[in-house]
């Protein structure tokens, strides 16, 4: 289906989720305003690959997508770790977003906490948080194109994908495990050495990669042998190119903070 | 660790694209691929399949116009206790996997992939998820957004793919009743309810084809084969 097609149909998610939180016996006393956006997808790429000018880059970019959007009275952060290095420690993910919940542009939940968010306990694990490609919006409230959605042979290129926004881009850098955290191990690199390193890398992207590389989960929970939304598998490498390779063009979740 | 079902299959695919080619020069019997599906077409009674077996012949019925009738076929649903009866679990009636789709991706591993019995199994999630749960004619099963949403996906089961344990209607009566009642649902495109469950997202309204309807289904449910 296309995705105007799928914007279209958007609306209806409201009610069909609605309607299903009703009958999942949820309180009735939600306020009847939608809730202000405190959850987006980066609408646009930096460009660098796994370069973001790391952490504080990467927040920057939420922070400025967010105030074009209307949202900057909120503090944004990027969802993502950062490993050990140069006798600085671990960052996870998990612990620079606040305690939730977040809401999505149209004001639909995401997750209510960092536990459903990140199924801390094996039944939360199992049910999953809010985060599919319905719901997993930017800040201007768009889908992001996932698996399958108008494929070419050439959209693993990122002369095509660039000039192709409805190209399969669902790949969402995180640096992070399941659980939100950081890698532990020094020797391998899950973050585009803390979101600064553009480098080419192994093009591998299965089993016990070596080389430049970054975490990523799929947005729209489809592909990669699981439905990981934060840790599906490891990039290629950290250039634009090896971004695109596996269907990334270098995007990454933002949280408001407060 | 986690991993290695997908890089088994991965490495899997040039071994059967090569049994493919050598059949095509030695016909023969071949295995036939599939072991998971979402069945096309409901039954068309609401929560009333015929019981569990009316509905593993639903299966068999669908995946034998597709020629996959040599296997055994049963459907993923849970039954509770009622007095005489113990309960049965979804996940004890479809055979150790993996399964695969009508394309021969793979669907899950094992039992511990599918249901998610380990935290990170759970978070990982098997490979079940729109693009894949196919049906026996490796089509799309419409999803939250298309139209008619068809996506609730009767299971009467628990996260885990086993039966509840209380006294409340999860199952229309164990499959056999169009009226009162209530049936739990997953949603084979992962998306609504607030979770991304494929086996136990949310209860049904009812158990009439009308009620079924109203909240994105259509009867339908998941077929695996053990064998």
């Amino acid at each position: 289906m296309t995705i105007a097609a799928l914007l279209a149909a958007g609306s209806m998610l409201s009610i069909l989720l609605g309607s299903s939180l009703a009958l999942a016996q949820q309180p009735a006393q939600q306020p009847a305003q939608p809730h202000p956006m405190t959850f987006f997808i980066t609408s646009t790429e930096i460009g660098k690959g796994g370069d973001l000018g790391g952490v504080a880059g990467a927040d920057a970019q939420c922070q400025r997508l967010a105030t074009a959007a209307g949202a900057g009275n909120h503090t944004w952060h990027a969802y993502l770790s950062t490993q050990p290095r140069d006798g600085q420690g671990a960052i996870n993910a998990r612990d620079r977003i606040g305690q939730g919940p977040w809401y999505n542009f149209k004001g639909d939940m995401i997750a209510k906490g960092l536990a459903d968010l990140h199924g801390d306990t094996i039944e939360l694990a199992r049910l999953g948080n809010n985060v599919t490609k319905l719901s997993a919006l930017t800040e201007k409230g768009e889908i992001v194109p996932g698996l399958n959605d108008n494929p070419d042979p050439k959209d693993r290129t990122w002369a095509y994908a660039s000039t192709h926004p409805n190209s399969n881009r669902h790949e969402m850098l995180t640096g992070s495990t399941t659980d939100g955290r950081a890698y532990t191990d020094v020797s391998v690199d899950r973050t585009c050495n803390n979101w600064t390193s553009s480098a080419e890398g192994s093009g591998q992207i299965r089993g016990n990669v070596t080389g430049a590389a970054a975490e990523v989960g799929l947005s729209d929970r489809n592909g990669g042998g699981n439905g990981s939304w934060n840790s599906a598998h490891p990039t290629g490498g950290c250039s634009q190119e090896a971004l695109t390779r596996s269907h990334g063009v270098g995007l990454f979740y933002c949280f408001a903070v407060n | 660790m986690t991993r290695t079902p997908w890089i088994v299959a991965a490495c899997a695919l040039p071994m059967l694209l090569a049994s493919s080619f050598a059949h095509a020069q030695a016909p023969g019997p071949q295995p036939f691929p599939m072991s998971f599906f979402v069945t096309s077409v409901g039954i068309g009674k609401g929560g009333d399949l015929g019981g569990l077996a009316g509905a593993d012949a639903h299966c068999q019925r669908l995946a034998a116009a597709v020629g996959g009738g040599n296997k055994i076929w049963h459907a993923y649903l849970s039954t509770q206790a009622r007095p005489g009866q113990p309960a049965i679990n979804a996940r004890d009636r479809i055979g150790q996997g993996p399964w695969h789709n009508s394309k021969k991706l793979p669907i899950a591993a094992d039992l511990a992939e599918l249901n998610g019995d380990t935290i990170e199994l759970a978070r990982l999630g098997s490979n079940l998820f729109k693009q894949s749960a196919l049906n026996e004619n490796g089509e799309l099963i419409n999803g939250a957004g298309d139209t008619p949403n068809m996506h609730d996906m009767l299971t009467g089961s628990q996260t885990d793919g086993r039966a509840y344990a209380d006294s409340a209607d999860h199952t229309c009566n164990n499959w056999t009743s169009s009226g009162a009642g209530s049936a739990q649902v997953g949603h084979s495109d992962r998306i609504g309810a607030g979770n991304t469950s494929w086996n136990s997202a949310h209860p049904t309204r009812g158990c009439s084809q009308e009620a079924l309807v109203s909240t994105g289904g259509a009867g339908l449910f998941y077929c695996f084969a053990g064998n």
